[in-house]
């Protein structure tokens, strides 16, 4: 099973990529055909995807029955290649003619063998993510087939989009943090590609490098928490390995380390690494202050738009906190800093929606706001709130790949207008487009039973545990505690102390060693306080106060969403039929190609939610992932329970949000006279998007390009001026030494030759023995 | 005497292209057509032999061993112990391979550019890449210094009369500047050589025998002395730092890559400035471990304020190639980096740095000449739209501009990666307490050059090759008719129809700019996905060239920072002493043990 399972996972990744290669390489030839090989790739991958969400599924098996009790964690790898080892700096690594020199202290700092294998995991988190991403591009791969159709550019788009769901599964399924980085860049880089895929037009190829450049300062973030994580715990690795010479190396997210309770390390390193894999999240995932580039990506075709920015690639920054959770327990002041950050972006978005009108950027912003509400369910960090989230990423894929799929059909119908006054009453002229784009907003508003209400519910559910930590049960005991201190005997602590960067690889069990680095490390523990964990000045924040406060702003994000959500449906499918010119006369409903996708993701849209809440099996599969296996995510797992309360708040916000929308446009002409007008500065305010390009111009792109033009200056006036200065200085040594300045390189050379010759002359007589 | 002997095999493949140059020079009466298929020829046998001899070298290499070492003696009599000595090793196998591979791009890129006095041009190319092999093979300090100041006059000449308007000025300033800082590096050289010679008694300058001598009596370090050491390091740095070129000794690097022809700067960015950091490798830091250490903080700063520096000068350009060239001062600037931090880690990356930067700077620099050849500019400003008439162009150098902003899959990642790592390795656990706080911020900052990095080049991308296709001044009826306002509707150019269809790619790849290419592309995938395989070999060289300067940073560091487990527990069971305590004696037992390499 673990070897064939394996095998199969291989090929989620690699179809695709052959696609993306076949396409590349035959797509002049294939024509009109062109689609072909991605869509058979993606397809093929959707299936073996599949496969391995069921075979994980019966691996994790009849263990459903109570979240509460640990289930056994369920991960398969895969390891392909190796990618580069470097091994350490102590003997046997050295050539045979320095074997028996002894290595000064200090010399052989690595921390054991930076050895990254390119290897592959499959657990439960893994293979839902799988199933989201290939299911979610076949469909969007599909629909381009009608949707680009005339495009010159086809056979480069699939290739693409083939490129993008390659590198999305290996993100996904890399057991690496290394590896992570990679693909982390390489979804950057396809969504770079896509962004600017009609580069003729200087919006596109704007958008496509701010995007990239955005998330290049999350990256920034990613590679120093990827150093930290290095030298922390020797390895990067998520998973155990054994290397060649039998060393049992611990990885960070590995079985071994998630069971042992002081396994990670919290205080200031710790909260630095979570707050730098917060800001690497930030710049994937659009969360502010990063989250600039998201809606300028919409200059991309609509379909790369409903895939890769709204359905999976920005949801890679949720993916990589949960993967993370053990990190994050320890530090609770960086967890509720993810909450913070995702609650404030899901409210600053939600707002700046409610007056765009342009489809798109109402989508995007909602999207944003989506991935804020998933960050702020991760933030809690208790198993309601990673599997929330999580539930939340799922149905949220569906819905909003629907509204976006949907966006673009009325993008195609429309003759590729997208201003929502320009055109009305659609409904008439596209019906399957307006019915599932209503079940998509319907699902994204949270209106029950749609999808979007369960997920919604669910996480402001794990916020409301946190906001009222009395209010749930004796099982919530530890929901606010830290892992380390707990549970640990008086021994047990003595022996392991608060254990700041100690590398896992140099971690061997044996108690001559231990004992050996409690005597090296012991000045920076003290004995009587180790079982308190470091605290660091943000942990304060999290105390319930700021949870309630959090738990209102999602509140509030939710009325806000059904607002803009059904403003944008009325605005554009109610009201008088009106049609742009540049449509012609061919607006008409979409040819099949887009709407069947449309209809699947809409029945998805409609039922995920009901079915998968009232199984609880999404949450109960992704309790196998070894990461929330952790015991301190654990001790947070609470009986699957529907919340009435929570339930009834978030219908009524929503319910009040569809009534304001309606009152403002259901029936009317969209170019009428918007809401916004009794907003008064706030409406210019959002409209602006709360200046933040404005900001970042003046603070930083402007500065910076001075910088340049003040640094190129310096470089040719100082710099090669002093250079030129001192090449001058021979020509005012006289007519005697003039006649030398011949020009005559040769002679040049000569000189020098005999210059050096008198001054080794000399050194020779000087050194003489 | 077998002539297929490793060592004849490696004389022959450095002997190929003089050979090489000797026939076009004989062609040249049959015109350009000859003499070009007969320097292609050159460079492809050439390529051939140095690809057959690296793959006969890899096993020996790998264990650290130097292969194919040849030793003619010179003058071998009495005190004098002078030979012509040959040889490949970790460190120099990937350069010498990279010399014989770009020598091919050199020619290709050539093909249509260079139509006046072709003889010359490609006689001096061969002569140039015979030099550039040399230079890696050398294992003798008089070959080495021989080598390196061989390679200075082809280019000079090539610049000199093949360059753009102001080449003269460009040609002496380069020859002059690098001048100037290889007869200092020769002092140091000849130095060490005397200094070795009167403790040994035998004039010597083979580099290992120097090495094992100067680990035996090392350079004295102290006041005492004269800080002789501290001299040597001075004088050998002038000369590299020049070649790398370290910032402030930069200026040179642009004006000659704008003036140089395309083929020149092939082989001026791919391969001449490595010889620089392989200075550093094979002479400073294995012959003056003292003075390295000392001056480690000081060099890994100047490779920050490179990094960044460049990045910045690159930002505010017009010109091109001039922004390329920039963008090289920076990217050498990781180099400088990875080797000043003397972590392994480090150190490998910034070789295989070496390899990475020489190859995506090539096909950079190709790429330039290419779009020079075709629109007869090289401003950004008048250059737009590439990417409709040009497609495979627009993808060569949108890979080769992803492989320079280190985006992983590519090989720039690899090394750029390995030296930031290594940098936070040496910051978080090799530095005294004292030091850790600046060395952190030097750390940082590199990584903050990742991001300006990314900034300058997709700028100059968006620029030159998105956007509306436009003609520029100057292009006499070569592009197709303008297409500058195609898709330029705002909203309303969602949607479809408005791809690059309009303007047909006339303008594209030719079968020789894909010889020039395509290899460099296939390295750029491969060291990106198995940099293993190029790792490995040089792994063992490259800790031996290290140790001793490592050793010494140790020792000045005072053996153990403050707060650093890592490194304890480390030496937990390589050195008995307890780590904290262990201050290393100002004479290191490291350098003793070197007393017994031969």
């Amino acid at each position: 099973m673990q070897s064939s399972a394996a095998n199969l996972l291989v090929l989620v990744p690699l179809l695709p990529l052959l696609g993306a290669v076949c396409t590349v390489l035959l797509g002049r030839r294939l024509g009109p055909r062109a689609h072909v090989p991605a869509v058979a790739g993606i397809g093929a991958a959707a299936a073996v995807a599949l496969l391995l969400l069921l075979g994980t599924a019966n691996q994790v098996g009849g263990r459903h029955a109570d979240p509460t009790h640990p289930v056994e964690p369920v991960e398969m790898i895969s390891t392909l290649w190796q990618w580069a080892t470097v091994g350490d700096a102590r003997s046997g690594d050295l050539p045979a003619a320095e074997a028996g020199v002894p290595i000064a202290p200090g010399t052989a700092v690595s921390g054991g063998t930076f050895s990254i294998p390119v290897a592959l995991r499959l657990d439960p988190l893994t293979a839902t993510l799988l199933m989201v991403i290939t299911g979610v591009g076949l469909l969007v791969a599909i629909y381009s087939i009608g949707y680009m159709h005339d495009d010159p550019g086809y056979p480069r788009f699939f290739a693409l989009v083939a490129m993008f769901v390659f590198s999305m599964s290996m993100l996904v399924a890399a057991s690496n943090f290394l590896l992570v980085y990679v693909f982390w860049e390489a979804v950057g880089a396809c969504s770079y590609l896509l962004i600017g895929f009609w580069y003729t037009k200087p919006e596109a190829a704007r958008a496509a490098k701010k995007a990239f450049l955005v998330n290049r300062v999350g990256d920034f973030g990613l590679a120093i928490a990827v150093f930290l994580l290095w030298m922390t715990y020797g390895t990067l690795n998520f998973h155990d390995t054994r290397l060649a010479d039998g060393t049992f190396v611990e990885g960070i997210l590995g079985q071994t380390r998630i069971a042992d309770e002081a396994g990670y390390v919290a205080g200031a390193v710790g909260t630095a690494i979570c707050l730098l894999m917060l800001l690497a999240a930030c710049g994937k995932s659009a969360q502010m202050p990063l989250h600039v580039w998201l809606p300028d990506a919409m200059e991309g075709p609509t379909p790369a738009s409903a895939l890769i920015h709204a359905a999976t690639m920005v949801t890679a920054g949720i993916y990589l906190i949960t993967r993370s959770a053990p990190l994050f327990m320890g530090c609770p002041g960086a967890l509720t800093m993810v909450s913070i950050v995702g609650a404030t972006t899901a409210l600053v978005a939600a707002l700046i929606a409610t007056v765009q009108n342009d489809l798109k950027r109402v989508l995007a912003y909602s999207t944003i706001s989506q991935l804020g509400y998933m960050f702020v369910a991760l933030g809690t960090g208790t198993m309601l709130g990673f599997t929330a989230a999580i539930f939340h990423l799922v149905t949220h894929a569906f819905f909003k790949a629907l509204l976006f799929l949907g966006a673009g059909s009325v993008m195609h119908a429309m003759g590729g207008v997208i201003d929502m006054r320009r055109f009305g009453g659609l409904r008439h002229v596209m019906p399957i487009t307006a019915t599932t784009f209503l079940i998509g907003a319907c699902a994204l508003a949270g209106v029950p039973p749609f999808a979007g209400f369960f997920s919604k519910d669910e996480v402001l559910a794990s916020l409301h545990a946190k906001a009222h930590p009395d209010a749930h049960g004796s099982d919530h005991g530890e929901a606010g505690g830290t892992p380390s201190g707990t549970g640990i005997d008086a021994g047990g602590v003595a022996d392991r102390g608060v254990r700041p960067f100690r590398p896992a690889s140099m971690t061997s069990r044996s108690s001559a060693l231990a004992s050996r680095a409690i005597g090296t490390t012991g000045t920076l523990s003290t004995t009587d306080h180790a079982s308190t964990p470091e605290k660091v000045g943000l942990d304060a924040l999290d105390h319930p106060s700021t949870w309630r406060l959090l738990f209102w702003m999602s509140l509030l994000t939710a009325g806000l969403t059904a607002f803009y959500t059904f403003r944008a449906v009325f605005m554009t499918f109610t009201g008088p039929v009106r049609i742009p010119k540049e449509a012609g006369h061919h607006a008409h409903e979409s040819p099949p190609a887009m709407t069947n996708p449309l209809l699947v993701l809409a029945a998805l849209s409609a039922l995920s939610g009901l079915v998968l809440f009232f199984t609880n099996a999404l949450a109960n599969f992704l309790a196998a992932t070894p990461s929330l296996n952790a015991p301190a995510v654990l001790a947070t797992a609470v009986k699957h329970a529907f919340h009435p309360d929570i339930a009834i708040q978030g219908t009524l916000a929503a319910a009040i949000g569809i009534a304001v929308a309606a009152i403002g446009h259901l029936g009317r002409r969209s170019d009428s006279p918007q809401m916004e007008r009794y907003l008064g500065p706030l409406g210019a305010l959002f409209a602006n998007k709360f200046y933040f390009d404005q900001i970042y111009a003046a603070l930083i792109v402007k500065p910076l390009e001075a910088l340049a033009l003040v640094t190129a200056f310096f470089d040719r006036a100082i710099v090669d001026g002093t250079v030129d200065a001192i090449g001058q200085v021979p020509l005012a040594w006289g007519s005697a030494i003039r006649r030398m300045q011949s020009g005559l390189v040769q002679r040049y050379a000569l000189a020098g030759v005999v210059g050096v010759l008198a001054i080794v002359l000399a050194l020779a007589w000087q050194l003489r023995p | 005497m077998n002539p297929f002997s490793p060592a004849n095999h490696l004389i022959l493949v450095i002997l190929t292209p003089l050979v090489g140059a000797l026939a076009a020079w004989l062609l040249g009466s049959r015109g350009v057509s000859a003499v070009r298929q007969s320097a292609a020829v050159t460079t492809l046998i050439t390529l051939t032999g140095a690809v057959l001899l690296i793959l006969r070298a890899l096993p020996e290499v790998s264990a650290g061993h130097a292969f194919a070492v040849s030793e003619g003696p010179w003058l071998v009599d009495g005190p004098f112990d002078i030979r012509f000595s040959l040889g490949l090793d970790g460190l120099s196998i990937w350069l010498f391979g990279l010399s014989a591979l770009l020598s091919v791009t050199a020619v290709m890129v050539s093909w249509e550019a260079i139509k006046e006095k072709p003889v010359g041009f490609y006689a001096l190319l061969l002569i140039l890449e015979s030099a550039m092999l040399g230079v890696f093979a050398a294992r003798d300090v008089i070959l080495f210094y021989v080598f390196f100041e061989f390679t200075l006059v082809p280019l000079f000449f090539l610049i000199g009369i093949w360059g753009h308007d102001d080449r003269r000025r460009a040609a002496v300033k380069f020859f002059i500047y690098t001048l100037a800082g290889s007869v200092l590096a020769f002092l140091g050289l000849l130095t060490i050589v005397l200094w070795s010679a009167s403790h040994t008694g035998m004039l010597s300058f083979d580099i290992a025998k120097l090495t094992a001598g100067l680990a035996a009596h090392p350079l004295p370090m102290d006041a005492r002395g004269g800080w002789l050491q501290w001299w040597v390091f001075l004088a050998l740095f002038a000369g590299f730092a020049v070649k790398v070129p370290i910032v402030p000794f930069h200026t040179w690097l642009p004006l000659a890559h704008v003036e140089a022809p395309t083929g020149g700067s092939v082989d001026l960015a791919g391969v001449l400035l490595k010889i620089g950091i392989y200075g550093f490798l094979r002479f400073s830091l294995p012959m003056l471990p003292e003075a390295t250490a000392a001056a480690a903080p000081w060099m890994l700063g100047l490779g920050v304020v490179g990094i960044l520096y460049g990045a910045l000068v690159a930002l505010a350009q017009s010109d091109l190639k001039r922004l390329i060239a920039y963008s090289s001062v920076s990217h050498m600037g990781y180099c400088v980096m990875g080797i000043a931090a003397l972590e392994p880690v480090a150190v490998e990356g910034a070789t295989l740095q070496l390899i990475n930067h020489g190859l995506s700077a090539a096909g950079l620099f190709a790429l330039v000449g290419m779009i020079y050849e075709r629109y007869h500019t090289r401003s950004i400003a008048n250059l737009g739209g590439i990417a409709a008439r040009a497609p495979w162009l627009a993808f060569m150098f949108i890979l080769f501009t992803f492989s320079s902003i280190g985006l992983p899959g590519l090989n720039g990642f690899v090394g750029e990666f390995m030296v930031l790592l290594g940098s936070f390795q040496r910051a978080w656990s090799g530095v005294a307490f004292e030091w850790r706080t600046s060395y952190l911020t030097m750390a940082v900052a590199a990584v903050v050059g990742v991001v300006l990095g990314a900034w300058y080049m997709l700028w100059a991308v968006e620029r030159v090759f998105f956007g509306a296709s436009r003609q520029p001044p100057g292009d006499h009826g070569h592009a197709p008719p303008s297409t500058a306002d195609h898709g330029a509707g705002g909203d309303d150019s969602h949607g479809h129809g408005h791809g690059p269809a309009a303007a047909e790619p006339t303008d594209d790849l030719r079968w020789y700019e894909w010889v020039a290419l395509a290899p460099l592309a296939l390295f750029v995938l491969w060291i990106g996905l198995f940099p293993a395989t190029f790792l490995a070999p040089s792994a063992a060289a490259v800790r031996t060239a290290m140790a001793p300067g490592a050793a010494a940073f140790a020792a000045r560091m005072g053996a153990v920072p403050d707060g650093s487990p890592v490194t304890q527990t480390a030496q937990a069971d390589a050195a008995p002493t307890l780590p904290g305590t262990a201050i290393v004696p100002s004479d290191p037992p490291l350098t003793a043990g070197f007393e017994r390499i031969p």
